[in-house]
């Protein structure tokens, strides 16, 4: 193995723009050398920013280092390149794993399982189940909190915030913070009404069928806008959600989900 | 041959890109384009500017800074947005292309631009 990493040390002198940093990154990673295996990876991605490979080789050197959040964000990105990229979805979930945040490792995971079944992912979703003890939706009705505004409060990290608006850009449900605290939900909705209409409208015209999601990064967050349930009150609306900028993009849409069949219970109760 | 020419063509030649444009933020009027598919520009760029100034202003009632990328995703295409005060970038593109690259690319077109 030293001779290999002698072999494509040279290689990668002779010609800096080589892939072969991606097997000197792996074996310099597996012998612990993870300083040296994350410059190496590093310099790599800056000839090769497209390249996944090179992104997935360096989440998992930062994994091994334990920086678990830009090793996330490596995945993140290899997905976004090769989306259903089944290697990615699992390290994400690795991550969400080690951080404590089961749920959205054992989204992740029944992700990859859709993707590519296999037994090593069953295992996965086995022991972070045995871990929680509750999957993901399994809320009852009567553990819903009582106070509207709170509805979201328990499945949203300290960063991010949710709520609810009628057709009419209302607050049906959940708060919107900003950056100093102040609760900024019926100003967001009012300047978010008309949205849901308007998304209808160009994917009609667009002829590229019903709107999902409607996305929008800021300098301070990254916002996620999703139809709100078609029932009751909520008909017509929108569901917000709002996570720091340094949220991956591809987390968004279950966390989305998850206010979305929340509110779903939340409007059985209220029918 | 407009200054928006090169770069709406780069743009659309990205794989399932189907039409860009480069649109009046504040009025919704298409300044140049890049169509592949036989849709009305006039009404891309008029609904591709209401959503995006409608999300400029809610940034704003949150005080969350300006905009940059945003994307509106439907069962078989995308939307993506990405603009400045003056003009925003528009993309239409099909649900499987990579919207990676093409933020990638919209970003890079947008610093050609400003």
């Amino acid at each position: 193995m030293p001779d290999d990493v002698r072999l494509w040390s040279d290689e990668l002198a002779r010609d800096p723009s080589s892939l072969v940093f991606l097997p000197l990154a792996e074996s310099l990673r597996r012998q612990g050398q993870l300083d040296v295996a994350r410059k190496v990876a590093v310099r790599g991605l800056e000839r090769h920013p497209h390249n996944p490979d090179a992104h997935d080789q360096l989440a998992r050197i930062q994994a091994d280092r334990g920086d678990l959040q830009s090793a996330f964000d490596e995945w993140d990105m290899v997905l976004r390149l090769v989306p259903g990229h089944v290697g990615a979805i699992k390290g994400m979930a690795f991550v969400r794993f080690q951080q404590g945040r089961l749920d959205e490792a054992e989204k992740l995971l029944m992700q990859a399982q859709g993707t590519f079944d296999d037994i090593d992912i069953s295992a996965a979703i086995a022991t972070v189940r045995r871990s929680s003890g509750v999957t993901v939706g399994q809320v009852a009705a009567g553990d819903l909190p009582t106070d509207p505004h709170l509805l979201f409060a328990d499945i949203l990290a300290d960063d991010q915030t949710a709520i609810m608006l009628d057709k009419d850009g209302l607050v049906l449900a959940g708060a919107y913070y900003s950056a100093n605290g102040e609760d900024v939900a019926q100003e967001v909705g009012a300047s978010l009404s008309g949205v849901s209409d308007e998304a209808l409208r160009a994917t009609k015209h667009l002829g590229i069928g019903a709107w999902r999601s409607i996305l929008f990064e800021t300098e301070a967050a990254t916002v996620s806008l999703a139809p709100a349930p078609e029932r009751g009150a909520a008909a017509g609306g929108l569901m917000v959600v709002a996570a720091a900028p340094a949220t991956p993009l591809g987390q968004l849409r279950p966390l989305l989900d998850r206010c979305v069949s929340r509110a779903n219970v939340w409007l059985d109760l209220a029918v | 041959m407009s200054d928006f020419t090169a770069v709406l063509d780069a743009l659309t030649r990205q794989r399932g890109v189907r039409g860009s444009l480069v649109v009046s933020a504040n009025d919704g009027i298409p300044v140049d384009s890049n169509l592949q598919f036989g849709q009305d520009g006039n009404r891309v760029a008029a609904l591709a500017a209401f959503l995006y100034r409608k999300a400029r202003k809610s940034a704003q009632a949150a005080g969350l800074g300006g905009i940059g990328f945003m994307q509106l995703e439907a069962e078989s295409g995308r939307l993506c947005i990405i603009g400045g005060d003056e003009i925003i970038l528009v993309v239409v593109a099909e649900r499987s292309a990579n919207v990676g690259l093409i933020r990638v690319e919209m970003l890079r077109a947008a610093e050609a631009l400003a």
